[in-house]
C-alpha cells in the first residue's frame, strides 16, 4: 500500500480508514472469546447485533458503512443514524477484534458518531435533550448545579488532600447512597479527600460518546482546569464512566495521552484493593449472600490509559513507530473481585460472560436515553445470566449500569438485588 | 447387427455367453428371490471393456446387470427384466498394494480369498466384514456397505476412490484419483471427498444401479500380531448394552460384536452337525467377543493398557458381566476365532450362513445398540407365527463406528430347495421388515422385497433419487428394477 | 436495486417486518468487504450489494422464503457466518440475502454422538457443548468463528482429523431446502424427519451432493438448514480457559491430553515420522507448520512479527523441521504414558529427532483455531491451493508450489522458500496440504495474486496435483476437464437438475469464470476454451 501518514484524532474519519478496509468479519467483535466459549447460549458480546441482527447493527457492518460513506457510495440518512447509535459503544468488539487483528474499531465507531454530528444528522434528540441540560446546568439530570454537592451534608472533607474525588451526575443527583458510602471508606480507610462541588461538570460522557465532541471538549476542559487548580493529583471516582471518561477521552480529545494530563485517575475498587494489601481496610461485617459481579465496560475492558499516536503506516499496514494497541488486557478486573471475595459470608460466583468478554448493560453511549427498551433488552439478557449462575446480588462498580439493572428489575419483578460495589464494602466494613 | 455381435466384438466371441445352461446359472442367486433370465453373459476381460458395454447397452436401451462376486444373497443380480448380464470376476487383479499409504488399488472381481493372503505377506489388512465368503468380491461388499468387524475407528469407510463407468457410459474417477494421468501421478487417490461434488457414496447401497466400477482403492490397516480374545457370555440381551456403549468409546479393542448362539455355534462348529449341536447347546444366549491387539510398536504394553481399561470399565459399569479368555466347554475355548476373524470363511467349508439348512435369508439395518433388545423381541414374538422355530435364530449384532450405532442382524436359516419353506421365509422377511420399519430401523440398503416399504416411506428422498439417477442413466439401462428405479 | 415489492410483501409477512430490510444502509452493510476472505482478491470486483436481507427463524419459513423466490424469479443467496465472504456476496443485482444466523439449534445426543445443528451455530460453540457431554468434534482451519453446518459441507480440515477424518466425511442427517423450495432429507431423517441419527441411504447415498464445487456449492444449490453432525469421544478431564484477551487458552490435563514439539534431522525424517506415527496408530493431531506461525505466535502485533520474520532466511526456514504431534489419552493416562514411549522410540530413537518444550496449554485446535489473525501479517490472507493427499503428495507439492510462487513475490509475501503447511489426517491415509498466500491487498501489483491463482490451477494439471478447489479460487472451466476427468459437467449437470433458473446463488458454480471473463488483467492468462458466463444463468457446457 502507499505510504501515509495517520494519527489517532478522532475528528477525521480518515485516520481510521485502514481499520475499516482491514476488517475481515471474523465477528471477534460478536463472539465471545472462544477459549471462553460457553456453549451455545451467551455466546455473544455485542448487544446491538444480537438485538437488531442486521449488519448495519454489527461492528463489521458499521464499518463497512464507515467506509463507505468515505468513498461516497452513501450517504446518512436515518436508518443509518438508528444504526449508528443503537449500540453502547461498550468497546466488546474493539476487545475481541485485538484478540487476533490490530484493528482500532472502538476508535473507527467513535469517529463515525463525530462525523455524524458534526454533518448536522446527529445525535439523536435525547442527546442534544441532555447537552442541553449540562450546558445549562452541567449535569445530564437538568437539576441545579449548586445541589451537586448536597449529598456531601455532614462529611468531612479537606481541601488540602491530594485525592479529590469525582462523583459524577448519578451520584450526586440520582444515586446519594453511593457517594456517602464511598466517603464512609475512604474515611476508614484515613484516607483524606476533597470534591469540586458546583465545579464539577458532567464528566462530558454522554456528549463524548454521542459524538458532541465540541461540546464535550468544553465540559473536559472545565474539569481539567478544575483539577488542575485544586492541585489534586489523585481523581478518585465510584463511576466507571467518568473514570473511563477522564482517565482515556479526556486525553483522546484533546491529542493527547493519559500520562500527560497531570492527574492520575483511580477507581474505588483500585484504592480499596490497595488498601487491603496494605491491611487498612477491615472487612468485619459478614455478609450471607452469593454474589455475582458485573464488568463495567468503562472500568473494565475500555479503561486502558489512551495513548496518543501519529505517525506512518507503510506496507502491510506496518506503522511507524509502532502504534500502541489498548486490547482490554489492563482492564479493572480483579481488584473488585478480590474485594467480593474478601467479605466475610459472601458467596462469590462469576457470571458466563466475565471481564473483556462481559456483557453490557445496556445503558452506555447514549442508549439508556435515546433507545430506553433497547437498554432494558440488554440488561435483561445480563440478568439472565446472573440468575443462571444463582446469584441473589449483583453488584457493579458503575451507578449507570446499577441504574439500568434496577429499572430492568423493575419491569420485570425479578428478586435480584442490585448493588453498587461501594455500598457493598460500605455494609462489609461496618 | 444384433447385440450378441456387437457385444463379442468388444469382448471376444469367448466371453459373450448365451447358453440356456449359463443363462440358468446367472439367472438366480443364493437368497429367497426367484429367478429372472439374462438375454446374455458377457465376460469383462479388461476395464476398456465395461465402458464399450454400457455405451451399447444405452444405444439399444438393453439393461445391464453388473455382477463381481461368485456369491450373491440378496437377489440384486438378478435380471428380471433380461439384458446383458456383466460379469467383472476376471477383473480381478491387484492393481498396486502400497504399504507406506495404507492403500490397496483392486478390480472389483478381487475376492476376499484372494486379497487377505495377498496383504498377509506385507503384514496388511483390509479391516473385512464379519467372515465373508471368500468369494465374494471386496468392493462389492463395500460398495453395499457391508458393516466392517472392526469399529475402532470413528469413521468405517474402508473405500476411498475408484473409477466407475456412469449408467450413460461416462468413465469418471473420483475424489483425488480425478487427477489427470492418474495413477501415473503424485495423488495416490487416498481421499474420496471433491474435488466437486462427492461421488464416492452416490454408487454404494446402490445394487448395481449407478454404474460400474472399474478399480477401487481401499484403506490397509496394520495385521496385528500379537492378539488377545476375550468372551463375555450372559443371558439376557439386556446386559449387553452397556459394555458395548463403553467398551470401544474408550478406544479399546479391535473386533468386537455380538452373536447369540445360533451364529456362534455355527462359525465355531468344526464337525458338521456334531459340533453345531453341541455347541448351542452349551454355548450361552449371547456372547460379546472383543480382541484386543498390538500394533506394529510396543505391542504387548498396549495390550496390557487396553486389557487393565477394559476391567476398570467392568468394576464401574458391567460388573456381572464375566470377561473370560476361554469359552467354557468349547474346544480350544473358541480360541481359534482370532483367527477366523482375520480372513475370509474357509473356501472349502459351506459358508457358516449356510451350514445350518442351506441357505440363509439375513434381515438387517442400522439401530441404536441401546434398541436392539426391543428389535430382538419383536423378531422373537412374531417368528413362531409363521412356524419359524426361534432355536433357529441368529442373531449379529456389529457395533459401527464405537456404537455410534450398530448393524443388527437377524439370520434365518431355510432349504433352498424348498419351495414353501423358501416362500415362508420371504413373507417373515417382509412382515417382519414391516414391523420394524414401522418401531423406527433404519433400513439404509433395502433389497427386494423391502425396496418399496422403505421407499413409500421416504418419499422426499425417493423423489431427489430418481432425478439424480435419470441423469446418470436417461435410459434406465442400470440395474433397472431395484430400489426406486 | 431492490427486490420486486410484491415478493416483499409476502416475505414480510413470513418473518414479520423486523426481521427483513430493503434499505439500502442494511444492504451495504450486508456487502462483504473490502476485506476478508477472498474478498481482498480481484473477484471481489463481481460482488453485489443484496436487494433485500431477511432472516428466517425455522425450515418452514427458509421454505416459504425459497419458493417465493421461484415465484418472482428472485435470486437468492443464504449466508450462515458469512466467513467465507468471496462466495457470501452476490454476483448479480437485486438478490434476496438469507441470513440463517437466527437459525442456531445445538441438541445432543450424548449417547449416540452426534449433534444436530443449525446453520447459524459456530463451531467453538459446538466444541463446548460437545466436550461438557466427553465429546468432541474438531475446529477448523477456518476458525472457531465458522458455521458448523457450512463448514461441514465444505471440508473440515484441521490437525485433528489426525484420527476423526475431515469433517465432510462426519455428516449424518440433512434437512435441505432445495432451490426450488422442495425440502430434501437425507441418511435416517428420510424417514423419520426428527431422527438424525445416521447417514447412509437410503440405498444411493446423496450426502455427496451437497459438496458442491468444492468449499461447498456455497449457497448456489439451495439451504442446508440442519445437519446432524458425528461428534466423537473425548477423554473425561474437560481443558479449561485460562488468561486474558489476547493471550488466552486451553490448560490441559497433562496426563491426558498434551502436544509434543519434535526438531527432526532433515525434512525426510520429518517425514518418515509422520508415517510411522500414523502406522503405530498412536497420536491425535500430527502437523508440520510453517516457520511464520511461530513468528505470529511470538508477534504481539504485525510490527514485531515483521521484525521477526526479517530475521529468517532459505537457511533457516529449510531448518525448521518441526513436528509438532498432540498425544490424547483416551483410553486411559497409561495410553498417553505408552504413546509417549512409541513417540520417543520412532522420533528420538529412530530418527534421530529432538524434543523441545512446549507449553502446558493450547491456544488453537482443541477449542479454538485463530484464523482471523493470518490476516495480520499482511493485512491480506487467501488460502489458494490446498488438498487432502497421501503424504507423499503434500511434500512434492510443497516443493513446486514454492518454486512457483517466487515468480509472483512480490506482491506475495516473501517466504523465504515456504514449502507450505502439511498435516497428517485419517491415521495416514491422508495429509491436509496448505499453501498460504499472503500480501497487502492495496498492493499496485495485486493483480499477480490472481494469476498466481491460475498458475497454481495450471501447476496442478501439468503436474498431477490433487487440488480441493475445483471451482474456487478456480476457473471450473479450466480445472473441470482436467479432474474426473469433466468434472465440471456433472456440476452443471446438478445445478440444471435442481436449479434450472439459476436463482440459487448465480453464477456458481462459475464465479471465478466470471470473474476472469469480466476483469481485463486475467485476459493475458485465459487460454483455455470457456463458454460465455453470464451471472444470472447456470453455465453451459455444450
Amino acid at each position: 500500500m502507499p505510504e501515509e501518514y495517520v494519527k489517532f484524532d478522532l475528528t477525521d474519519m480518515k485516520n481510521f480508514e485502514y481499520d475499516m478496509k482491514r476488517c475481515v468479519r471474523c465477528k471477534g467483535c460478536k463472539w465471545v472469546d472462544h477459549i471462553y466459549m460457553p456453549g451455545a447460549t451467551y455466546s455473544t458480546r455485542c448487544p446491538s447485533e444480537k438485538r437488531y441482527l442486521f449488519d448495519s447493527f454489527s461492528a463489521w457492518g458499521r464499518l463497512r458503512l464507515a467506509l463507505s460513506l468515505l468513498n461516497g457510495r452513501i450517504e446518512f440518512n436515518d436508518r443509518f443514524v438508528e444504526a449508528i447509535y443503537k449500540c453502547q459503544l461498550c468497546g466488546a468488539c474493539d476487545a475481541g477484534c485485538k484478540r487476533n487483528l490490530d484493528l482500532e474499531i472502538g476508535s473507527a465507531l467513535e469517529s463515525l458518531r463525530i462525523k455524524c454530528v458534526a454533518d448536522g444528522f446527529g445525535p439523536m434528540p435525547e442527546h442534544k435533550a441532555i447537552a442541553e441540560k449540562i450546558e445549562k446546568e452541567h449535569n445530564v439530570f437538568g437539576g441545579p448545579a449548586d445541589n451537586r454537592d448536597k449529598w456531601a451534608k455532614g462529611i468531612q472533607t479537606d481541601d488540602k488532600a491530594e485525592f479529590v474525588y469525582f462523583v459524577g451526575c448519578y451520584g450526586s443527583y440520582k444515586m446519594q447512597g453511593i457517594p456517602k458510602a464511598t466517603a464512609n471508606i475512604l474515611k476508614a480507610t484515613g484516607q483524606s479527600f476533597k470534591i469540586m462541588g458546583s465545579d464539577e461538570y458532567c464528566c462530558g460522557y454522554p456528549l463524548y460518546s454521542t459524538g458532541q465532541i465540541e461540546k464535550a471538549k468544553k465540559a473536559a476542559q472545565h474539569n481539567i482546569d478544575t483539577i488542575a487548580k485544586s492541585g489534586a493529583k489523585t481523581v478518585i471516582t465510584a463511576c466507571a464512566e467518568c473514570y473511563k471518561t477522564l482517565k482515556v477521552d479526556y486525553p483522546k480529545m484533546f491529542n493527547k495521552s493519559t500520562s500527560d494530563m497531570g492527574y492520575q485517575v483511580i477507581h474505588l475498587v483500585e484504592f480499596v484493593a490497595d488498601q487491603m494489601e496494605k491491611g487498612t481496610i477491615k472487612f468485619k461485617n459478614n455478609i450471607d449472600m452469593r454474589v455475582t459481579y458485573h464488568d463495567a465496560c468503562n472500568l473494565a475492558r475500555m479503561s486502558e490509559p489512551w495513548v496518543y499516536w501519529e505517525g506512518k503506516r507503510k506496507l502491510y499496514g506496518i506503522t511507524e513507530p509502532t502504534a500502541p494497541r489498548r486490547k482490554g488486557t489492563h482492564g479493572v478486573y480483579h481488584q473488585p473481585r478480590n474485594i467480593l471475595k474478601a467479605i466475610p459470608g459472601i458467596d462469590y460466583v462469576d457470571m458466563i460472560r466475565i471481564r473483556e468478554n462481559a456483557w453490557c448493560c445496556g445503558a452506555g453511549g447514549g442508549v439508556a436515553e435515546a433507545f430506553p427498551e433497547f437498554a432494558q433488552w440488554s440488561a435483561e439478557e445480563r440478568l439472565e445470566e446472573v440468575d443462571e449462575v444463582g446469584a441473589a446480588a449483583l453488584i457493579t462498580a458503575c451507578p449507570r449500569c446499577k441504574d439500568n439493572f434496577s429499572k430492568a428489575i423493575n419491569a420485570s419483578g425479578d428478586n435480584i438485588k442490585v448493588m453498587d460495589i461501594a455500598e457493598m464494602i460500605n455494609e462489609a466494613i461496618k | 447387427m444384433d447385440l450378441k455381435n456387437e457385444l463379442q466384438k468388444i469382448v471376444g466371441a469367448g466371453n459373450v455367453l448365451d447358453s440356456p445352461e449359463i443363462l440358468e446359472e446367472y439367472s438366480t442367486d443364493n437368497g429367497i428371490y426367484p429367478p429372472g433370465m439374462p438375454t446374455v453373459v458377457v465376460k469383462a476381460g479388461k476395464s476398456e471393456d465395461v465402458a464399450k458395454v454400457i455405451n451399447l447397452a444405452n444405444k439399444n436401451s438393453t439393461p445391464v446387470i453388473p455382477v463381481s462376486s461368485g456369491v450373491h444373497f440378496q437377489g440384486c443380480t438378478i435380471p428380471y427384466q433380461g439384458g446383458i448380464v456383466l460379469d467383472l470376476s476376471n477383473l480381478n487383479k491387484i492393481l498396486e498394494i502400497d504399504p507406506p499409504n495404507r492403500r490397496v488399488r483392486i478390480e472389483p472381481g478381487v475376492t476376499w480369498g484372494q486379497i487377505t493372503d495377498e496383504l498377509a505377506k506385507e503384514n496388511i489388512r483390509v479391516i473385512s466384514p464379519l467372515l465373508p465368503h471368500a468369494d465374494r468380491s471386496v468392493i462389492t461388499d463395500y460398495l453395499e456397505r457391508e458393516a466392517p468387524v472392526v469399529p475402532k475407528y470413528e469413521f468405517a469407510e474402508p473405500l476411498m476412490t475408484y473409477e466407475i463407468v456412469w449408467p450413460n457410459g461416462e468413465v469418471f474417477r473420483t475424489g483425488s484419483a480425478s487427477v489427470p494421468g492418474y495413477p501415473d501421478s503424485p495423488a495416490k487417490g487416498t481421499n474420496p471427498a471433491g474435488p466437486g461434488l462427492d461421488f464416492y457414496r452416490l454408487p454404494q447401497g446402490a445394487q448395481g444401479t449407478m454404474g460400474v466400477i472399474n478399480w477401487a482403492n481401499l484403506k490397509l490397516e496394520y495385521l496385528p500380531k500379537i492378539n488377545k480374545i476375550f468372551f463375555m457370555p450372559f443371558e439376557d440381551i439386556n446386559a449387553a448394552i452397556e459394555p458395548i456403549y463403553k467398551i470401544p468409546r474408550v478406544h479399546i479393542g479391535q473386533e468386537f460384536f455380538l452373536l447369540n448362539h445360533v451364529d456362534l455355534a455355527l462359525i465355531l462348529a468344526k464337525q458338521w452337525p456334531d459340533d453345531y449341536d453341541r455347541l448351542s447347546d452349551i454355548l450361552p444366549s449371547w456372547t460379546l467377543i472383543l480382541t484386543i491387539s498390538g500394533p506394529p510398536r510396543r505391542p504387548e504394553e498396549r495390550i496390557e493398557y487396553e486389557k487393565e481399561a477394559l476391567f476398570d470399565l467392568k468394576k464401574q459399569y458391567f460388573q456381572d458381566m464375566p470377561i473370560l479368555e476361554a469359552l467354557p466347554g468349547v474346544p480350544g475355548g473358541g480360541r481359534e476365532l482370532i483367527h477366523m476373524l482375520r480372513k475370509p470363511w474357509p473356501k472349502e467349508e459351506v459358508y457358516w450362513k449356510n451350514r445350518l439348512s442351506g441357505a440363509c435369508q439375513s434381515l438387517f439395518f442400522i439401530a441404536r445398540p441401546e434398541d436392539a433388545p426391543s428389535f430382538y423381541e419383536k423378531v422373537v414374538d412374531e417368528a413362531p407365527k409363521y412356524g419359524y422355530p426361534l432355536e433357529d435364530l441368529g442373531v449379529y449384532l456389529q457395533p459401527i463406528e464405537q456404537s455410534r450405532v450398530c448393524h443388527l442382524e437377524f439370520n434365518m436359516f431355510y432349504d433352498p430347495d424348498d419351495p414353501i419353506e423358501r416362500e415362508k421365509i420371504r413373507i417373515m422377511n417382509r412382515e417382519l421388515a414391516q414391523d420394524l420399519l414401522d418401531m423406527g430401523a433404519i433400513f439404509t440398503r433395502p433389497y427386494g422385497d423391502l425396496a418399496d416399504m422403505v421407499y413409500e416411506k421416504a418419499t422426499s428422498y425417493t423423489t431427489a433419487l430418481k432425478r439424480v439417477k435419470k441423469m446418470f442413466d436417461p435410459n434406465n439401462i442400470m440395474n433397472p428394477g431395484r430400489l426406486c428405479f | 436495486m431492490t427486490i420486486p415489492q410484491a415478493a416483499y410483501k409476502v416475505l414480510e409477512a413470513i418473518v414479520g417486518p423486523d426481521y427483513i430490510s430493503q434499505d439500502p444502509i442494511d444492504c451495504e452493510a450486508h456487502t462483504p468487504g473490502p476485506n476478508g476472505f477472498e474478498t481482498d482478491l480481484g473477484v471481489a470486483t463481481i460482488l453485489k450489494s443484496p436487494g433485500c436481507v431477511i432472516f428466517p427463524s425455522t425450515t418452514e419459513e427458509v421454505q416459504k422464503i425459497v419458493k417465493t423466490c421461484n415465484r418472482y424469479k428472485v435470486p437468492f443467496i443464504p449466508i450462515s457466518t458469512q466467513w467465507w465472504s468471496g462466495r457470501g456476496a452476490a454476483k448479480v443485482e437485486d438478490a434476496l440475502m438469507i441470513d440463517l444466523k437466527r437459525m442456531d439449534q445445538c441438541d445432543i445426543d450424548d449417547k449416540h454422538m452426534f449433534a444436530v445443528v443449525g446453520s447459524g451455530l459456530i463451531y467453538s460453540q459446538l466444541q463446548e457443548e460437545a466436550m461438557k457431554r466427553g465429546l468432541y468434534t474438531t475446529i477448523p482451519g477456518g476458525g472457531s468463528q465458522v458455521g458448523v453446518v457450512a463448514n461441514h459441507i465444505l471440508y473440515g480440515s484441521s490437525p485433528l482429523n489426525y484420527r476423526t477424518c475431515i469433517a465432510n466425511r462426519r455428516i449424518l442427517g440433512v434437512e435441505w431446502v432445495l432451490p426450488d423450495g422442495e425440502i430434501l432429507r437425507l441418511g435416517s431423517c428420510a424417514l423419520d424427519k426428527d431422527d438424525y441419527l445416521w447417514g447412509e441411504g437410503i440405498g444411493p447415498d446423496l450426502r455427496g451432493m451437497i459438496r458442491g464445487f468444492s468449499p461447498g456449492w456455497m449457497g448456489s444449490m439451495g439451504i442446508v438448514t440442519k445437519m446432524s453432525v458425528k461428534l466423537v469421544p473425548f477423554q473425561p478431564d474437560k481443558p479449561m480457559p485460562v488468561g486474558i484477551s489476547p493471550d488466552t487458552a486451553v490448560e490441559l490435563p497433562l496426563k491426558r491430553i498434551n502436544w509434543y514439539n519434535f526438531i527432526l534431522p532433515s525434512k525426510d525424517a520429518l517425514v518418515k515420522a509422520m508415517y510411522e506415527i500414523a502406522n503405530a496408530e498412536i497420536g491425535a493431531g500430527l502437523t508440520k507448520v510453517p516457520l511464520f506461525w511461530r513468528a505470529i505466535a511470538k508477534a504481539n502485533n504485525k510490527e514485531e512479527f515483521w521484525e521477526l520474520w526479517d530475521q529468517e532466511s532459505e537457511e533457516t526456514v529449510a531448518a525448521m523441521n518441526v513436528l509438532r504431534v498432540l498425544l490424547i489419552g483416551f483410553t486411559s493416562e497409561k495410553q498417553l504414558e505408552y504413546e509417549e514411549r512409541v513417540l520417543q522410540d520412532i522420533i528420538v530413537k529412530d530418527l534421530g529427532g529432538k524434543q523441545t518444550r512446549t507449553k502446558p496449554t493450547d491456544e488453537s485446535w482443541v477449542k479454538n483455531a485463530d484464523s482471523a489473525s493470518m490476516w495480520m501479517m499482511c493485512g491480506g490472507y487467501t488460502s489458494l491451493e490446498f488438498d487432502f493427499e497421501a503424504i507423499s503428495h503434500a511434500v512434492a507439492k510443497g516443493v513446486d508450489c514454492s518454486k512457483l510462487k517466487k515468480g509472483y513475490t512480490p506482491p506475495l509475501m516473501k517466504a523465504y522458500g515456504d514449502q507450505g503447511w502439511f498435516q497428517v489426517g485419517d491415521y495416514g491415509h491422508l495429509a491436509l496440504f496448505e499453501f498460504l498466500t499472503y500480501q497487502d491487498p492495496d498492493d499496485e501489483q495485486k493483480h499477480k495474486v490472481d494469476e498466481w491463482s491460475v498458475a497454481l490451477s495450471k501447476m496442478n494439471i501439468e503436474n498431477r496435483y490433487y487440488t480441493a478447489q475445483l471451482a474456487s479460487h478456480k476457473p471450473l472451466f479450466l480445472t473441470g476437464p482436467a479432474y474426473g476427468p469433466d468434472y465440471h459437467k456433472w456440476m452443471i449437470r446438478f445445478k440444471e437438475e435442481f436449479d434450472p433458473d439459476a436463482l440459487s446463488n448465480p453464477p456458481g458454480p462459475a464465479d471465478t469464470d466470471l470473474f476472469i471473463q469480466e476483469a481485463e488483467w486475467m485476459q493475458k492468462v485465459k487460454d483455455w476454451p470457456a463458454p460465455k458466463i453470464e451471472a444470472n444463468k447456470n453455465p453451459k457446457f455444450e
